[in-house]
């Protein structure tokens, strides 16, 4: 995965902004910490399902597993401003991608995003994309988590003295948790996510009052 | 079970637990909400309504004399409010769940609302011992400018004990569906004892806490109005628990909350119910007379 694909993930910190400013998160063991339970407990288990669903949906040429996914996305992200992050990121993949591929389950899904049949979350996007790619599916999930870990470590370096090279560290660490990750999620999973104390902060990031960024 | 009303050796567990089942339906008759229709069967007891004060509003205490939830034990409960009924389901105290060696302890609500009637599910806080597995799923189906209100909290475990997130499993499943089939769905899953991290930055803290505020009809400028009221609450709390609320994907409110003590969470809850009553209904919290 390209880090300058212009999906719009730059400007999202999933809550760790507001993490940061509270002082939960302000070193480099601090945000290993804080990363390491949201793939664990949060986005390996129902962000990272999602994507094997999309995946698996271009896979028999359905769309309507990767759409009822997109709907539990939207249900179970309580969080307005993660939720709103995660459609806008997704609508711009599909958007891009489906402008350059004429595969027709990417072409539908667009046209439903577009008309707000279905909410449009990035996982999906990305799965629905990937498996479209010829991408394998375990490789799909990697590239979704492996984006968000260097969304995370991009968005601490703006946000915190923590210096590249500790960045790399950190993702070179979390490699092998996202590859397990990766290796879990089947689309016969049930999505679940039990991540409160990032979900708190998420929530609180909409009244920060100096912000860098949208979530 | 054994003729001698024993557990013979080598049997299995499953055998031992209790199939409960509670009906509840509510109606409004004239300015009150009466309980015209119920049905139990063991553990849980059935006890009447009562009315706890002039807002027409009918409560009904959950009760389980046995203490709590044993493994194989599998409770239903299934609530029904008819049009513009207003019903409190609460508890008496904690739901305590028992270790158990075999079968989980299981408890299904399914809670029906209907148009215009309001449905407050505030039960005490739920404590999984250490070895326990518990699963609940709570399900409600709202109709149109039907308001349904969830407090749905545990605790880390017997803290006094010094037990502390050492339970088994632990699985919940919230969702309410509006009239229109949007759904917000809290799902998680948790196995302390079995993941190396335990469960994570929220073992730091001793009780979970979710409410849930629903109502398809209102405006969004009174979600908004919400938010900021309950957001108020939680800055006011700030040095007790940590907080966070937004707006979840159909009309209502999410807030999450952690607190480290059962005074401190029950001192937010209290605050964070009263604004909701005030503000919505212009109710105050009820006394529910538990101690």
């Amino acid at each position: 995965m390209d880090s300058f694909f212009p999906s719009g993930g730059y400007a999202f910190s999933s809550g760790l902004e507001a993490a940061v400013q509270g002082g939960a998160v302000r070193t480099g063991e601090a945000l290993s910490l804080y990363a390491k339970d949201f793939f664990m407990q949060g986005l390996g288990r129902r962000e990272a399902v999602a994507v094997a669903r999309a995946w698996s949906a271009v896979a028999r040429g359905k769309g309507q597993g990767a759409k009822e996914a997109d709907w539990e996305l939207e249900a179970m992200n309580l969080c307005r401003e993660t939720r709103m992050a995660s459609r806008q990121m997704g609508r711009q993949v599909i958007r891009i991608v489906a402008g350059q591929n004429p595969s027709s389950i990417l072409q539908d899904y667009l046209a439903e995003v577009e008309t707000g049949r279905t909410p449009g979350h990035v996982a999906v996007s990305l799965g629905l994309t990937l498996g479209a790619c010829g991408w394998e599916k375990e490789e799909a999930v990697a590239a979704y988590l492996y984006q968000h870990a260097v969304g995370l470590v991009s968005a601490s370096l703006k946000l915190f003295p923590i210096g590249q090279r500790e960045a790399q560290r950190l993702l070179d660490e979390w490699t092998p948790m996202l590859s397990t990750l990766s290796g879990a999620a089947g689309e016969q999973m049930e999505m679940t996510a039990w991540t409160p104390v990032q979900d708190i902060h998420a929530m609180r990031h909409k009244r920060l009052t100096m912000r860098l960024f949208r979530s | 079970m054994t003729g001698t009303g024993g557990t013979a050796a080598g049997e299995k567990t499953s055998s031992v637990g209790l199939d409960g089942e509670l009906v509840l339906d509510y109606v409004r008759r004239g300015s009150r909400t009466v309980l015209a229709r119920s049905r139990s069967r063991s553990p849980w007891h059935l006890s009447p309504s009562m009315a706890l004060d002039e807002t027409g509003s009918a409560c009904t205490f959950l009760l389980n004399p046995s203490g709590g939830l044993v493994g194989g034990d599998r409770l239903s409960l299934c609530a029904t409010l008819g049009a513009d009924a207003h019903a409190i389901l609460s508890t008496p105290s904690a739901n305590r769940v028992y270790r158990s060696l075999g079968e989980p302890s299981v408890q299904s609500v399914e809670l029906t609302v209907g148009p215009g009637a309001i449905l407050e599910w505030v039960p005490e806080v739920t404590i999984p011992f250490a070895g326990s597995r518990y699963r609940q799923t709570i399900h409600a189906a709202l109709a149109p400018g039907a308001t349904i209100v969830i407090w749905d909290a545990i605790a880390s475990g017997r803290i006094a004990r010094g037990e502390r997130w050492s339970f088994t499993e632990l699985s919940n499943e919230i969702r309410i569906t509006t009239a229109s089939g949007g759904s917000l769905l809290e799902r998680g899953c948790l196995t302390p004892t079995s993941n190396e991290d335990g469960v994570g930055l929220a073992g730091g803290w001793d009780y979970v806490a979710s409410l849930y505020l629903v109502n398809d009809q209102a405006g969004a400028e009174g979600w908004e109005r919400m938010e900021e009221s309950l957001s108020g609450v939680l800055a006011d709390c700030s040095e007790r628990v940590l907080g966070g609320v937004s707006q979840p994907a159909v009309p209502g409110v999410a807030v999450k909350v952690l607190a480290r003590s059962a005074p401190d969470l029950d001192a937010v809850w209290q605050a964070l119910w009263s604004v909701i009553r005030g503000q919505l209904w212009g109710f105050q919290v009820p006394a529910l007379r538990r101690y």
